[in-house]
C-alpha cells in the first residue's frame, strides 16, 4: 500500500518550521564531501547547530533585516548558517563561490555588483576563499568585515534559544538572479512566498510522502538547489542527500550512484545535466544501478529539449528507471522557484504544432497533413491558488493556443527587487508578474516557446533564436552551443544576424554554409554571418549565452574588442567629426582595458605600472591614427 | 620530442577525451579561458586529469589558474604536498 501523502504544514514562517526540528532524531541532511566522506545531521542536530550559529551571528553585531552575504561552498556550513540567519531575522544573500578556472576577474565583477545591490554588512566565507574575495569586498562601502565559516562552527557562549520575532511578510532572503542582464537584481522573498511555493512543490505537485529521499548536486546559492532541496525538504522533513556541483561535473555517474545507494526518490536538474549524463555514462556502468526507487527526475530552469529526455530515459532502461519519473517543470526566481509541473505519473508529453502558423500568426495550431512542425514540451498547470495567463504586447489577455508573454499571479510571486522600485514596477507592476517568457496555454497547460526579448522577428514572422541556433549546431565546424542568432534593424525591416564561434580558417566558406543551412531549414536569409574565434561570445557566470549583449557588441562593432585590440581599419574616417568620434571610441576601448587591469592590481606600485601601460598603449594608438591623417 | 607527461600533452589528451576537441598550438602560456570552453567543459576536463593523475585539485586553488603553466604548477604542488 502506498504511504500516505503529506498534508500542507500549518507554519506561518520558516522559523516555525525550524522550531519543529527540535528533539527529532531521524536523519535530516547527509552532506557528501568532495573526498566522498559523509556528514549526517539529524533534525535535532541541525536545530542545535542552527541556534548556535544564530547566536554567533548576533554576537558579531548583525541585527534583524541586515544582510549577510553567504559564500559557502560546503553544504554542511551553508545549510545551518542559512537557517541560523533566518532564526535571528538576518537576511542571507547566497552567492556562488569562485571556482571556475581562470574566470576570477569576471567573478569579482559580479560579486561587486551583487554587493552594490544587497548592501550586506558582513560576508561569511571559509578562510581559504577570503583572499579571492578581497578585490570585490574592497569596493563595497557597506561591508564591515568577514565572518569566517570556521569561527561560526565554534560553539557560542550561549545558543540563541528564542528566535527573533518574525512575521510572514518579513523578508526571508534575497535571491540574486544568475544575470543574463548586466546588473544583477536581488529578488525579495518573504516567508509567506516560500511556504506557499514549498507547499505547491511538495504537496500539490510531487505528492511527497514518508519514505521520500531527496538527492541533489544543485548549487545551494541557486533557486532550484536552495528552495527545492534545502528549504522545501526541511519544511516537509524529507531527508536530503546533498553533494557538491563540482563533484557531479567531474563524475556525473556519482549522481546515479548516490540515488542507488541512498534509495533516492526525488531529484531535479536542468536539461544540460541529463545531456551530460547521457554523453558520459558507459552502458556497462549502468548495470550495477537499480533506480526503480526514483519517483521524480525533474527537469527545468532552461529550455527543455524533448530529445534529451527521451535519450536519457532509453539509456537508463537497464536501471529500471520508470519513464514516468521524468518531470518537466517551469520556474523562475521571481516566482520563488516553481511555476508549474506536469502531472505526476505521466510520461513526458509534447505538443506538435504547425510551424507556419507559429511563425506568421503566433498561433499554436495542429499541423496540416505534411506541413512542417515544431515540438514543445508540456510543463503542466498552474498550482492551486495561483494563476497563469498569456498576454500580448499591448497587455490584452489572449485565448488558448495564442502565443504571448506568460504572466503570473499568486502567493509565490516575490515581493519585488531589493531597493529597485523601477525594475520592480517594470516586472511586478499592475498585479501580475511578467515573466518575459513566451508561451501558450492548451487545456490550461503551459508550453514555453522562448524568451520575449530574444525573439527574432523577420518580415513579420517570429523565430525563436534557440531553434535557429540548435539547427546550426549540426554544422561540423561550428563549436556546438556557441552560436547566437539575433536581428538588427535593416533598411526596410529587421534582418537576421548570426555570430558563431569556430576555429575554421576559411571563414567565408563557413559563413556561406551557415547561410545556406538556415535558408534550407527556415527559408531565412542571413544579412550577416560573423565567424569569431572561440571564447568571443559573452556568457553569464553559469555559461549561458548572452544574446542581448552579443547583439549590443555587434551593433557597436566591438564583438572582438574583448579579445585583442584590432588594428585600425585601412579606410580612415573622412571628416574631422568622424575622426573625433573614432578616437573617442578607441579611447573608450582602452579605458575598459585600464579598468580590467585595475582589477588585477595587488599593490599601489603594480597599479601605477598597469595604468601607465594602458595609458602608453592608448597614446601610441592615438598617435598612430593621427600620423596617418 | 615532447615529454609525454608535459602539461600540454596531458591537457590536449584530456580535451580530446572529454570534448572530442583537438587544439592546435597549445603551449605553457596558453590562457585556458581563451580556448572557448564553457565552465562545465573545463570542469569535466579537470575531472579527467584528476582521474589520470590520481589526485584532486581543490576548487578554490583552481580559481587562480589562468594558463597551462599555472595548472602544471598547481598539479606539482598537490603532488608534492604531504597528505593532510
Amino acid at each position: 500500500m502506498p504511504a500516505t501523502r503529506f498534508l500542507a504544514k500549518p507554519y506561518k514562517t520558516l522559523v516555525e518550521a525550524i522550531q519543529s526540528f527540535k528533539a527529532k532524531p531521524s536523519t535530516a541532511f547527509c552532506f557528501v564531501r568532495p573526498d566522498g566522506s559523509e556528514r549526517e545531521f539529524s533534525w535535532n542536530g541541525l536545530y542545535e547547530e542552527i541556534i548556535s550559529r544564530a547566536a554567533q551571528l548576533k554576537a558579531a553585531g548583525l541585527h534583524k533585516g541586515e544582510r549577510l552575504l553567504l559564500v559557502l561552498p560546503e553544504g554542511e556550513d551553508f545549510v545551518p548558517t542559512f537557517f541560523g540567519a533566518l532564526w535571528a531575522g538576518i537576511v542571507p544573500v547566497p552567492v556562488y563561490p569562485p571556482m571556475s578556472l581562470g574566470k576570477l576577474n569576471s567573478y569579482v565583477e559580479t560579486l561587486a555588483a551583487i554587493m552594490a545591490g544587497a548592501k550586506p554588512k558582513y560576508v561569511c566565507t571559509p578562510k581559504k576563499l577570503e583572499s579571492l574575495l578581497w578585490p570585490a569586498l574592497a569596493r563595497s562601502p557597506s561591508i564591515q568585515g568577514v565572518l569566517s565559516a570556521e569561527m561560526l562552527r565554534a560553539p557560542p557562549a550561549e545558543p540563541m534559544e528564542k528566535p527573533e520575532n518574525i512575521l510572514p511578510e518579513d523578508i526571508c532572503f534575497l535571491q540574486f538572479t544568475s544575470g543574463s542582464t548586466a546588473v544583477p537584481k536581488g529578488v525579495v522573498l518573504s516567508h509567506a512566498n516560500l511556504l506557499a511555493n514549498c507547499k505547491a512543490i511538495m504537496v500539490d505537485s510531487l505528492h511527497c510522502r514518508k519514505g521520500d529521499v531527496a538527492v541533489s548536486w544543485l548549487p545551494l546559492y541557486h533557486d532550484m538547489g536552495l528552495i527545492g532541496f534545502v528549504i522545501s525538504t526541511a519544511v516537509y522533513e524529507v531527508p536530503s542527500v546533498l553533494f557538491p556541483t563540482t563533484s557531479f561535473i567531474r563524475n556525473p555517474g556519482l549522481w546515479l550512484e548516490l540515488i542507488h545507494r541512498k534509495r533516492g526518490t526525488l531529484s531535479f536538474a536542468p536539461n544540460f545535466a541529463y545531456a551530460l549524463l547521457h554523453k558520459r555514462l558507459r552502458p556497462e556502468a549502468l548495470q550495477r544501478f537499480d533506480l526503480s526507487c526514483m519517483r521524480v527526475f525533474g527537469c527545468g530552469s532552461e529550455p527543455i529539449n524533448p530529445h534529451t529526455l527521451r535519450a536519457f530515459v532509453s539509456k537508463l532502461a537497464p536501471t529500471k528507471l520508470a519513464p514516468k519519473a521524468m518531470l518537466p517543470c517551469y520556474g523562475m526566481a521571481e516566482h520563488s522557484l516553481a511555476i508549474s509541473f506536469v502531472g505526476k505519473d505521466e510520461e513526458v508529453r509534447t505538443d506538435i504544432i504547425d510551424k507556419a502558423s507559429y511563425e506568421s500568426k503566433q498561433l499554436a495550431s495542429p499541423p496540416a497533413d505534411g506541413a512542417e512542425t515544431l515540438e514543445f514540451v508540456n510543463c503542466g498547470k498552474a498550482f492551486p491558488g495561483h494563476e497563469m495567463a498569456i498576454f500580448n504586447a499591448q497587455g490584452k489577455r489572449l485565448e488558448e493556443r495564442h502565443i504571448g508573454e506568460v504572466w503570473l499571479k499568486g502567493p509565490s510571486v516575490a515581493c519585488g527587487y531589493f531597493e529597485n522600485p523601477q525594475a520592480t514596477e517594470a516586472t511586478f507592476g499592475g498585479g501580475w508578474l511578467r515573466t518575459g517568457d513566451l508561451g501558450y496555454l492548451a487545456g490550461g497547460e503551459i508550453y514555453i516557446t522562448g524568451r520575449c526579448k530574444d525573439l527574432v522577428i523577420i518580415h513579420g514572422r517570429n523565430y525563436d533564436p534557440q531553434r535557429l541556433e540548435w539547427a546550426l549546431d549540426e554544422l561540423e565546424e561550428i563549436r556546438q552551443g556557441n552560436v547566437v542568432a539575433f536581428s538588427r534593424p535593416g533598411p526596410h525591416s529587421e534582418e537576421l544576424v548570426v555570430v558563431a564561434e569556430s576555429r575554421s580558417l576559411d571563414k567565408e566558406k563557413l559563413a556561406a554554409q551557415v547561410s545556406q543551412h538556415l535558408n534550407a531549414e527556415f527559408q531565412l536569409a542571413c544579412a550577416d554571418v560573423v565567424i569569431v574565434p572561440p571564447g568571443t561570445l559573452p556568457k553569464t557566470s553559469s555559461g549561458k549565452l548572452q544574446r542581448q549583449k552579443t547583439r549590443e557588441r555587434y551593433l557597436k562593432g566591438s564583438l572582438l574588442a574583448a579579445q585583442a585590440p584590432q588594428p585600425p581599419p585601412e579606410a580612415l574616417p573622412q571628416t574631422p567629426w568622424e575622426r573625433s568620434l573614432a578616437l573617442l571610441y578607441k579611447a573608450n576601448a582602452y579605458s575598459l582595458k585600464a579598468a580590467k587591469h585595475a582589477l588585477e592590481i595587488r599593490s599601489l606600485a603594480d597599479a601605477k605600472q598597469k595604468l601607465k601601460q594602458a595609458r602608453d598603449h592608448a597614446f601610441e594608438r592615438a598617435a598612430h591614427w593621427l600620423s596617418r591623417k | 620530442m615532447q615529454n609525454p607527461n608535459s602539461i600540454v600533452n596531458l591537457f590536449s589528451q584530456a580535451a580530446f577525451e572529454v570534448n572530442g576537441k583537438t587544439f592546435q598550438n597549445l603551449g605553457p602560456s596558453t590562457v585556458i579561458a581563451s580556448l572557448g570552453m564553457d565552465s562545465v567543459a573545463i570542469m569535466e576536463l579537470i575531472g579527467y586529469l584528476e582521474e589520470q593523475l590520481g589526485l584532486r585539485l581543490p576548487d578554490e586553488e583552481l580559481a587562480n589558474v589562468h594558463t597551462l603553466a599555472d595548472l602544471e604548477k598547481l598539479i606539482q604542488h598537490i603532488q608534492t604536498r604531504p597528505p593532510p
